[in-house]
């Protein structure tokens, strides 16, 4: 095996890769603070509220649906326990969130990265943003029949 | 109250990029290892059959795989590791953009009460489904 190939070719490529990564990581998380400081999120929230209107869930479920889709579904995941907690979200609300961001979270971060890989953002962030949504409104529907609402919230969201 | 925020995204961001370099360089030195050995080519031909259904080279599995069983930035660095043309990381993209972390993050989705089996059959499905189509449509 070519060992001085093999440690030439690791350490440049992974510093290269990281160096990639870290000139978009770095000024995204700059936006992404400011974003959070300026108010700006409780703008776009409210900018969704349509939104929650199409999926028929609460419009108090906007806000940690945004948070989700900019943050990360740790992030959101949070939020959504706590909102649940403060605005009385329904099972149907949670449900819709949670199959939502599971398809579709840190959008930016996660596309930025695939696109220093050499991915196509283009295609790859209406594609994840566009399918979240298709199978958000297929599940609001199939809830809907179940009436999801008539179970109950598990105890520790109560 | 700018120069507060521009520090604490600063902050993150080096924080973000360090957590990245703990993972991608190990992935990186562990997949080129494998390079310089006779093991990629096992994997690769091991899983070419599975993987040329979503137009993929056997050896890209270890980006699906490390992504799915690690995180995202594990799978990035499989990516950065193999010599993939740009159709195939963006088919790598959409796959693991569905797919992700699956341990951490369906014990995240876990906690708000949501049916478990539910989240990964619709994440992996995606993931399936969308590597099929564009393989086709690119």
């Amino acid at each position: 095996m070519d060992f001085v190939g093999f440690l030439k070719e690791s350490t440049f490529g992974s510093l290269n890769s990281i160096f990639d990564m870290a000139k978009i990581v770095i000024p995204l998380m700059i936006v992404m603070e400011m974003l959070k400081d300026l108010n700006i999120l409780d703008k776009i929230s409210d900018f969704f509220k349509p939104v929650a209107k199409f999926f028929g869930i609460s419009s108090e479920s906007t806000f940690p649906l945004v948070i989700g889709l900019i943050f990360g579904l740790a992030y959101g995941a949070g939020v959504i326990i706590e909102s649940a907690k403060e605005n009385n979200l329904s099972k149907k609300d949670l449900y819709i969130l949670i199959i939502f961001l599971v398809a579709c979270h840190s959008v930016f971060e996660d596309t930025l990265l695939f696109v220093a890989m050499g991915a196509n953002g283009f295609l790859l962030l209406p594609l994840r943003i566009g399918i979240a949504i298709v199978i958000s409104f297929m599940a609001s529907k199939i809830l809907d029949k179940i009436n999801i609402n008539k179970n109950k919230l598990p105890e520790h969201i109560l | 109250m700018y120069k507060e925020s521009l520090f604490r995204g600063l902050n993150k961001g080096i924080r973000t990029t360090w957590e990245l370099t703990k993972i991608v360089v190990p992935v990186y030195f562990f997949v080129t290892f494998l390079k310089y050995t006779p093991a990629l080519s096992w994997v690769s031909n091991f899983f070419a059959p599975v993987m040329k259904i979503v137009g993929l080279p056997g050896e890209a599995s270890l980006a699906l795989v490390l992504g799915n069983m690690i995180n995202l930035y594990a799978g990035i660095g499989a990516i950065a590791s193999l010599n993939l043309t740009i159709k195939q990381i963006t088919i790598l993209a959409i796959m693991l953009s569905f797919s992700h972390s699956l341990f951490l993050e369906t014990a995240v989705a876990k906690k708000t009460g949501v049916n478990v089996t539910l989240i990964l059959l619709i994440r992996i499905s995606l993931a399936i489904i969308f590597g099929i189509l564009f393989n086709i449509i690119l």
